[in-house]
C-alpha cells in the first residue's frame, strides 16, 4: 500500500517536472530566440499609448481679481488608427474617414498605409472632435478604430506664446516641454504615463511606499503665472500695431510690478499660435526678452544719473558746460540734434536726452565706480524662470579706454536683455533694490497644496534719495516734454524716458539710418506698482522712440490706471485738450 | 484520545480545511472584483474630469478670443467720437461724514 502510494506521488512529481521544464523552454523562445521580433509587435500594437494618454499639469494666467484662467490645458477627443489586416473595403473606410476628418492623411497616403499588411496599428486621422468621433465610432467600419486622444490646447492661441513655451517630442518619443514655461517647469507639468491604466495587482504589491508617501504629489502641478490676460492682450495689441505700421524687424514690452518683480505682461512680436506650430518659423519659438541682447540707448541715462547721485559727485543742482560734441579716446560724442546746450543743469541731461551730459557723468564717476554700479546691475542674469537666458555684453566696461564709458553712459557699446534692462530700471521705481523678475508666483500640487513660490531676494544698488531725484527728472520729461507737453496727467506722476540708439553694422560701427527705439516708464512715480519696458528693432522711415512708441506708452499708462482703478497720486482739478 | 477527540467535533478536520479555504476563495474573488470595478471607476472619473475640463478650457478660448476682440476694436470705425476735453476732477466723497 505505502510503495504504491509512493509511485504515484513520484509519477506526480515527474509530471509537474515536465510541465516546468516546457514551461521554461516556452519561456526561453519567447523571451530569448524570438523576444526581438515580440518586441517590435509590441511596440507596434501599443503605439498610440503615449499620445492616447497624453497628461500635463495646466499653466494659468491669473486675473486681476484673482481668477485663473488657463494658458495652457489638454483638450480631449479622438484619433483614427487603421489596422491593414482587417481593413477589408479601404476606399470606404477613407470616404469615410475624410468626411469627419479635415486632417486625415491624403486619399494615397491612407491607401499605401491600407496595404501594409504586416502592420496592426496606423494612424490616420487626429483631435477629431466628440461629435466627430463618436459619429466615426458609430459606422463600426471593420479595420476602423476611433480611439480616445488628449493633446495640449493653448486657449489664448498666441496670447503669451513665448513665455507659456511649447512642448514638442526630443529625441525620443515622450512629448516634454521645449521652451518658456512649459521647459522651465517641466518637472512639475510632466506626468507619469502609468497615472491611469496600470496593473492594480502590481502597484498593490510593489508600490507600497507611495501608498504611504506620495512622492508624486509633492512634485506634479499645475503652474500660476503672474501673466495677466487683459493686460498681456492690451500689449501685444500695442506692439502689434507698431510691429506692422513701421514694418520693423521685431519689437518687445514687459510691464511688471516693480516691487516684487511679478511680470504681468510678456510680449514679443511677432509671435505664433501654439495651436498650429506647422508653419512657424523656428526662430520664433524662443524668447528675444531673455535670449538676445540690445544696445537700448537713451533708456540707461536715468540709471547713468542715478549712479552718480548715489555716488554723490553730482546734485541735481549741478550744472556742466554742454559743447554739443566731445571728443572721447579720438571718438566723437555729439548730442542727437548736434547742438550745445552752455551751462545747463544735469536734469536736462534725462529731460533734453543729452550724450555730451552721460559722458560727462561717466567722467565725474570714474571707471571704478561706473564698472562697479554696472556690473551690479547687467554682471549677472537676471534669474527669471525661463530657459536659455542670455547675459549682457558689457566687455568695454573691462578696459581703460574712456570711450566705452562714455557710450555706456547713454546706452551704446554695452548690449543687455529686455529683462535686464527692466529689472535695472526697476531699481529706480523700487527704492534703489533690484528684484528677480518672474513669471510663475505658485506650483499648484496635485495633492491640493498651493506651493507660493519665494521671489524674494533684492539688490540694493541705489539709495532711495538718488532714485527719487532721478524719478523727479524722469516725471519732469513725462510732464513737460512728451507730446508737448500734452501727454501730463493732472491726477498721476509719471516717469518716462525714451531712447533711439543706432544699429551696429556687421563689420563693426553704427549705421546712421537704422535704429533701435526703446521707451521706459513708472507710475505713480513715488510709489510704483508698474514699470514699463517697450521696444522696436529697426523701424522703417522713422528715426525717434517718441514717434514710434509713445502713443503705445501712454495708451497703456491710461489702460493700467482705469484697469487697476489707481488711485491719484495727485489731484486739482483741471481740464486739458484731448 | 483521538477517537474520543472526533466524538467531541461534529465535523472532520478535512471538512473544516475545505470551508476555509473555499471562503478565502470566495473572498478573494470579491476582493478581486472590488479592485477591479475601482479600477473601473477611477479611470472613468478621471476621462470625465478631463473632458470637463477640455470643455472649459474651450469656453476660456472663447473669452479670450472675444476679450482680443474688444482689445482690438477701432472704436472711430464704429462711429465713436474721440472727446473733445478730457476733465480730471476730485472723485465726490462717498460719505456722509466729511
Amino acid at each position: 500500500m505505502r510503495a504504491q502510494f509512493r509511485s504515484r506521488i513520484r509519477l506526480v512529481l515527474a509530471f509537474v517536472l515536465f510541465v516546468a521544464l516546457c514551461i521554461l523552454v516556452r519561456l526561453y523562445f519567447i523571451q530569448i530566440v524570438h523576444g526581438e521580433e515580440y518586441t517590435a509587435k509590441a511596440d507596434r500594437q501599443f503605439a498610440s499609448g503615449g499620445s492616447g494618454l497624453f497628461d500635463r499639469g495646466s499653466i494659468y494666467f491669473t486675473r486681476k481679481d484673482g481668477t485663473l484662467i488657463s494658458a495652457a490645458t489638454l483638450a480631449t477627443g479622438f484619433l483614427v488608427a487603421i489596422n491593414p489586416q482587417t481593413l477589408s473595403d479601404p476606399e470606404a473606410a477613407y470616404a469615410a474617414v475624410a468626411n469627419v476628418a479635415e486632417n486625415a492623411l491624403s486619399r494615397e497616403a491612407f491607401l499605401a498605409a491600407a496595404q501594409k499588411k504586416n502592420q496592426v496599428y496606423i494612424e490616420v486621422a487626429h483631435r477629431l472632435s466628440e461629435e466627430e468621433g463618436e459619429a466615426l465610432a458609430s459606422k463600426k467600419i471593420p479595420g476602423v478604430q476611433v480611439l480616445r486622444e488628449r493633446w495640449r490646447y493653448y486657449p489664448g492661441a498666441s496670447l503669451a506664446a513665448q513665455a507659456i513655451g511649447i512642448v514638442s517630442y526630443g529625441s525620443g518619443d515622450t512629448l516634454s516641454g521645449r521652451t518658456g514655461l512649459e521647459a522651465a517647469y517641466d518637472g512639475a507639468l510632466g506626468r507619469s504615463g502609468d497615472s491611469l491604466y496600470k496593473n492594480f495587482f502590481a502597484e498593490l504589491f510593489s508600490n507600497v511606499g507611495n501608498l504611504l508617501v506620495a512622492a508624486r504629489d509633492a512634485r506634479e502641478g499645475d503652474i500660476i503665472t503672474t501673466i495677466e490676460p487683459e493686460v498681456q492682450m492690451r500689449l501685444e495689441d500695442d506692439l502689434a500695431e507698431i510691429t506692422e505700421r513701421y514694418a520693423s524687424k521685431e519689437s518687445g514690452g514687459i510691464i511688471m510690478d516693480p516691487a516684487t518683480g511679478a511680470i504681468l505682461a510678456f510680449v514679443s512680436s511677432p509671435s505664433y499660435d501654439g495651436n498650429d506650430l506647422t508653419s512657424v518659423d523656428p526662430r520664433r519659438l524662443g524668447s528675444p526678452l531673455v535670449e538676445h541682447v540690445y544696445e537700448f540707448g537713451s533708456i540707461m541715462k536715468p540709471i547713468t544719473m542715478a549712479a552718480a547721485l548715489d555716488a554723490g559727485v553730482v546734485t541735481p543742482e549741478t550744472t556742466y558746460n554742454d559743447t554739443g560734441c566731445i571728443s572721447v579716446s579720438g571718438a566723437n560724442i555729439c548730442n542727437w540734434d548736434l547742438k550745445a546746450r552752455g551751462v545747463v543743469s544735469v536734469n536736462q541731461i534725462i529731460m533734453q536726452s543729452l550724450n555730451v551730459g552721460a559722458a560727462w557723468l561717466a567722467t565725474r564717476l570714474g571707471q571704478d565706480d561706473f564698472r562697479s554700479y554696472f556690473t551690479t546691475l547687467f554682471g549677472q542674469k537676471t534669474g527669471i524662470d525661463l530657459p536659455n537666458e542670455s547675459g549682457a555684453l558689457i566687455g568695454n566696461l573691462a578696459k581703460s579706454q574712456q570711450v566705452g564709458y562714455a557710450t555706456a553712459a547713454f546706452g551704446q557699446g554695452i548690449a543687455v536683455t529686455p529683462m535686464q534692462m527692466v529689472r535695472a530700471l526697476g531699481a529706480l521705481a523700487n527704492g534703489g533694490a533690484m528684484v528677480k523678475p518672474h513669471l510663475v508666483r505658485a506650483v499648484r500640487l496635485d495633492s491640493g497644496i498651493e506651493r507660493e513660490l519665494d521671489w524674494g531676494e533684492k539688490v540694493p544698488v541705489f539709495s532711495a534719495a538718488a532714485v527719487r531725484e532721478t524719478a523727479t527728472m524722469m516725471g519732469a520729461l513725462h510732464d513737460r516734454i512728451l507730446g508737448g507737453g500734452k501727454a501730463m496727467i493732472p491726477t498721476m506722476s509719471v516717469a518716462a524716458k525714451t531712447g533711439t540708439a543706432q544699429l551696429t553694422m556687421p563689420g563693426g560701427g553704427y549705421y546712421t539710418d537704422r535704429f533701435f527705439h526703446s521707451f521706459t516708464g513708472f507710475f505713480p512715480s513715488y510709489s510704483p506698482r508698474f514699470i514699463i519696458l517697450l521696444y522696436t528693432n529697426d523701424p522703417k522711415n522713422v528715426q525717434y522712440a517718441s514717434e514710434t512708441l509713445e502713443p503705445a506708452f501712454l495708451d497703456l499708462v491710461h489702460f493700467l490706471i482705469d484697469y487697476y482703478e489707481v488711485p491719484p497720486d495727485r489731484g486739482f482739478a483741471t481740464t486739458t485738450p484731448a | 484520545m483521538l477517537s474520543s477527540l472526533r466524538l467531541r467535533v461534529p465535523f472532520s478536520l478535512p471538512s473544516l480545511c475545505y470551508g476555509v479555504v473555499g471562503t478565502l476563495l470566495v473572498v478573494y474573488i470579491g476582493l478581486i472584483a472590488v479592485i477591479m470595478s475601482y479600477a473601473t471607476l477611477t479611470v472613468e472619473f478621471s476621462q470625465s474630469v478631463r473632458n470637463d475640463e477640455a470643455a472649459i478650457a474651450l469656453l476660456e478660448g472663447r473669452y479670450l478670443a472675444d476679450i482680443s476682440r474688444i482689445t482690438g476694436t477701432n472704436y472711430a470705425a464704429e462711429g465713436y467720437a474721440k472727446p473733445a476735453v478730457k476733465a480730471f476732477v476730485r472723485a465726490e466723497s462717498v460719505t456722509a461724514l466729511r
